[in-house]
């Protein structure tokens, strides 16, 4: 540093000592040339060997950066009951999303925060959220930080999306039901797709946070509606934005589904019901057209709104609906089975006619119980009840009086008088050949296939021999024997179309999104029951006059000839004055002339007489009566 | 007072050249800021514009400067280095901070990279210390000495930390002591020492940003998104380009915003993939044929003290070239150096043609060997 301190002066006083020796500046020189030949010829073989020989693998790169594939969802298809009434609308839902990839690679914490002041919640949960699925692999696909934002918030986001590389306000159809609790176990609901339908459905297009049929029809005719996804080639630049879409295939939009739902029905069986039911847990009505199979109402009470799970349900709501003690998200129509009582006599006859047990003109005096003796001790005797003395009955007036006494000895027989019953072999085949014991096929998920019982059944699952008393409460619907509401309304509306045992459904029409008509679907009959029609006559009639003078009597409809059967099922433990709680039942059709409707009505806890009956009737009476009668206008 | 006739020896080829690179990088610009830019010109602050204008009065300099005797700049040797010394110190202390590193200087509205004004002013303080000595150079004592002038502006330009122009004094002092005619054996040593402390400047002068710029550059896939975005990044834009590139303003990466300072540093990737190994290769022609009117001059150049000048700025040149595409092409660990002519910014820029103007003022006063 001295030649700072001496200035220039010094350095111009430096005397030559030495003769200038250029020739060494200039072999110098040359190796200068030679370092730019050098260098430069590094650079040139690292260009070659990237830009020619692996062209290729680096072209691969580029192109994965610039070009990211994106499923386009179709727009779901809608559900209408038979009349074209709306069952479900498709309407705009806003979503924060955030697509883990396109974040910033510094400063993602400042997106979070400031996302996390627009959404009003904390930072870390939105941290958590995108760290679950990049934990997951799968950087390129959006998760749902919060769902149905209010317009408001709506706006702000997609006004500061710009501004936080890797957010997105995504617009998405959520579905509404505007029927709601009305239908919601037969219409259902859609939810988010969980992780192991996931793994089940992405070959099949569904992408993450798509939504998916979870239950009812929703999730029955899932195909149908969802129609085909899209798929968009798109240009991204460095930050994710989508720059250009190069390629697109549309998505085709689901089909409609039309039900055979009749939504008024649906709402007068349900005020019905509601009316009736009382204090029980739970009800249930279906009414089905006998000639068709169709369904046109179905009602569970207590019922849930499926608005609620089309949004994200919260767990509290999930809670309250699962402690109920009516079970609202069980369709008690399709996946409860229950003893069907005195309802099950109908085909307790039928097999005895039939098989020759008995004929119109049997008769049977019901001293108000009947005996039998024990075999191996015949001192031992046990009692069967009747519901009363009813004295002397011919075959129709055993049903029409719903006498127990008359069917135990059509089913289980009376030895000491001579009297060969059906016995619970031929009872069972019946019962099956009714459709008892094995789902219908209606065309919704969870179906209870419900319980016929026989001696081998009993002896496997109980351990114990068959006795002539179980084959006594068989018959009159006790005991073992279970069935789904929707079961015993398919027996009766075979009596009542003269033995075609069909598959109820739902599913009327499918029109794909231009309302043209894709598909219709007609009756679809399982088989013949084995029964001679004219027996089946006979049970009409007694049915007929069951309703006309018998038990079922408030099911009566002034001008209107109904048909049909009442059950009091006993359930649970026996009271202390002997009696049991039981289940109401009433199952009948009308017209008598000209079968066109048949009916069940189930109510928990009651009556067959006082509760289920009346609520048929009022069924009956809205079908034929007031259903065509003009309504004020604006009113439901 | 000039004489007319001495504009013979003028070398209108490093003018030229100078130029052509200019507007070469000019075209590369425009395509790397239309992320930026997307409605292409529109004013006169279009960095490509900028650039154009920028070299324009750069033909300007070089004029000014040949005018000028460069022997007078020797005049003011020590003057010089005491400039250079402030540019360094003063952007340490009130320097503007860029990337994580200080290294512009704001006056009256303009922006200063000091250490690319500073690169040739102590070419020039070097070159006139040593041809001060070119009879003793041979001796320890004035091998360290330059050692000395140099290593002062190299410590400051580390620590503001900015490794690649400490590189570049680096190699211009070895350059211009090899061609004053010092002992190979004082190299050999000073290279032997310099390797042997290798270590210990990684474990104790590095900064922690520096050792890891050298973890990401020997395996960038380990923080893909991070660190080693941009290096793969331009791997990715220079190696897609292949033969010929994708067409100006074409290069998907350059153009979805892949590339950070495209229109800087990373100006060579927009090269590499738009202009192919065609457009790569005639970039180092022109360089080299600059290099080579360089080389020229220093040969032509009548005393000692122009010869080293002119060497100076060639190695300058020469290692900002290598340096600068190295880093983009995955050779060299990232360090910010710009690329002369082509990278956009005014300080380089203007440098480069006080450089040029240099070399022709050399040019003028060489030898007379007139017929």
């Amino acid at each position: 540093m001295d030649f700072l301190r001496g200035g220039g002066q010094r350095w111009r006083s430096e005397k030559p000592r030495r003769p200038e020796h250029a020739f060494l500046a200039g072999r110098n020189l040359f190796l200068l040339q030679v370092l730019i030949f050098v260098l430069f010829g590094i650079l040139t073989l690292q260009l070659v060997r990237m830009q020619v020989f692996e062209v290729d693998q680096y072209e691969e790169k580029a192109q994965n950066n610039r070009l990211r594939e994106l499923q386009v969802l179709p727009l779901r298809g809608l559900i209408y009951d038979r009349n074209g009434a709306p069952l479900v609308q498709n309407v705009a839902n806003y979503a924060a999303v955030i697509t883990a990839a396109d974040l910033p690679d510094k400063n993602e914490e400042e997106v979070f925060a400031r996302l996390g002041e627009v959404l009003k919640m904390p930072p870390q949960e939105i941290a958590e959220k995108v760290g679950e699925k990049r934990e997951d692999g799968n950087p390129y696909e959006a998760v749902v930080i919060k769902d149905e934002l209010d317009r408001d918030t709506a706006l702000i986001l997609k006004e500061l999306t710009p501004n936080l590389p890797g957010v997105e306000l995504r617009v998405e159809a959520r579905r509404r039901y505007p029927s709601g609790d009305l239908t919601s176990h037969i219409v259902g609901y859609v939810g988010r797709i969980d992780q192991e339908e996931y793994a089940s459905l992405r070959p099949r297009g569904y992408i993450l946070n798509d939504q998916v049929g979870k239950t009812g029809t929703e999730a029955d005719y899932e195909d149908v509606l969802r129609g085909k996804p899209g798929k968009e080639l798109a240009e991204v630049d460095a930050s994710g934005r989508q720059l250009d879409v190069l390629d697109a295939r549309a998505a085709q939009p689901g089909q409609s589904v039309f039900l055979t739902i009749d939504l008024e029905l649906q709402r007068k069986a349900t005020d019905a019901l509601r009316e009736f039911m009382g204090t029980s847990d739970n009800a249930t009505a279906v009414v089905m057209d006998v000639h068709s199979g169709e369904v046109l109402a179905m009602v569970s009470l207590p019922a849930f709104d499926n608005n609620l799970f089309s949004r994200a349900i919260s767990q509290q709501e999930l809670d309250d609906l699962l402690s109920q003690p009516g079970k609202p998200l069980v369709n008690h129509a399709i996946a409860e089975m229950y003893a069907p009582g005195s309802t099950f006599k109908t085909i307790t006859g039928l097999a005895a006619l039939q098989e020759g047990v008995a004929r119109t003109d049997t008769v049977i005096t019901s001293k108000g119980y009947i005996t039998v003796a024990n075999e191996y001790d015949p001192n031992v005797v046990y009692y069967f009840r009747d519901w009363a003395a009813l004295g002397a009955m011919d075959f129709y007036r055993g049903v029409a009086m719903s006498s127990d006494v008359y069917f135990y000895y059509l089913s289980g027989g009376k030895a000491d008088e001579g009297f060969r019953g059906l016995g619970e072999e031929r009872l069972a085949r019946y019962a099956r050949s009714f459709g008892l014991g094995e789902p219908t096929g209606i065309d919704l998920p969870g179906e209870s296939p419900g319980l016929v019982p026989d001696a081998r059944w009993k002896e496997q699952n109980w351990g114990e021999t068959w006795y002539v008393g179980d084959t006594y409460s068989f018959g009159i619907g006790q005991g073992y024997l279970a069935v789904t509401p929707l079961q015993l309304l398919n027996a009766v509306a075979t009596i009542a179309n003269g033995g075609d045992l069909l598959r109820p459904r739902l599913l009327k029409e499918i029109q794909d999104d231009h309302g043209n008509t894709v598909a219709t679907f007609g009756p679809e009959v399982r088989r013949q029951v084995p029964v001679n029609p004219d027996y089946l006559a006979v049970m009409r009639e007694a049915m007929r006059q069951s309703v006309d003078y018998g038990v079922a009597s408030s099911a009566a409809v002034p001008g209107l000839t109904v048909a049909g059967k009442t059950g009091s099922a006993e359930f649970g433990e026996q009271r202390a004055d002997g009696s049991y709680d039981t289940h109401g039942w009433f199952v009948g059709f009308a017209p008598f002339e000209d079968p066109q409707i048949a009916v069940v009505v189930f109510v928990q806890r009651g009556g067959g007489y006082q509760n289920a009956a009346p609520v048929a009737a009022r069924i009956f009476d809205y079908y034929f009566h007031q259903r065509y009668v003009a309504q004020p206008e604006g009113s439901p | 007072m000039t004489q007319w006739r001495i504009l013979r020896n003028f070398d209108p080829w490093i003018v030229v050249s100078g130029l052509v690179l200019a507007f070469f990088g000019a075209l590369l610009i425009y395509s790397a800021s239309r992320t930026v830019y997307p409605d292409g010109i529109e004013s006169l602050s279009h960095p490509a514009v900028r650039h154009l204008v920028i070299a324009t009065l750069g033909v300007v300099v070089v004029f000014a400067v040949a005018w000028l005797d460069y022997r007078t700049l020797g005049q003011v040797a020590p003057t010089i280095y005491a400039v250079a010394l402030a540019l360094l110190a003063g952007v340490l202390l009130v320097g503007t901070s860029v990337y994580g590193s200080r290294r512009w200087l704001d006056a009256g509205g303009l922006s200063i990279q000091a250490s690319e004004v500073a690169k040739l002013l102590v070419i020039i303080v070097l070159a006139k210390f040593l041809a001060d000595r070119h009879l003793e150079v041979a001796s320890l004592r004035a091998f360290l000495l330059s050692l000395a002038i140099a290593a002062v502006p190299v410590a400051l330009v580390l620590a503001e930390p900015d490794m690649g122009t400490a590189i570049i004094f680096g190699a211009a002092w070895l350059g211009m002591v090899v061609v004053a005619g010092c002992r190979p054996q004082h190299i050999l040593v000073f290279l032997a020492t310099l390797t042997l402390s290798i270590p210990f400047v990684v474990l104790g002068v590095m900064g922690d940003y520096q050792r890891e710029r050298i973890a990401v550059f020997l395996n960038p896939e380990a923080d893909p998104l991070g660190g080693g975005f941009q290096i793969l990044q331009a791997e990715i834009s220079v190696g897609s380009g292949g033969i010929f590139g994708k067409g100006l303003i074409h290069g998907t990466q350059t153009q979805l915003d892949y590339l950070q300072t495209p229109t800087r540093d990373y100006i060579f990737s927009v090269l590499g993939e738009e202009l192919g190994l065609v457009g790569a290769l005639l970039l180092f022609a022109l360089f080299a044929f600059l290099l080579f009117r360089g080389l020229r001059a220093a040969t032509l150049a009548r005393d000692p003290f122009g010869r080293l000048i002119a060497t100076g700025i060639v190695i300058m040149i020469l290692f900002q070239v290598f340096i600068n595409v190295a880093v983009n092409i995955r050779l060299l660990p990232v360090t910010g150096i710009p690329l002369p002519f082509i990278s956009a910014g005014g300080s380089s820029l203007i440098t480069l043609f006080v450089a040029l103007g240099l070399l022709e003022s050399i040019l003028l006063r060489h030898r007379q060997i007139d017929f």
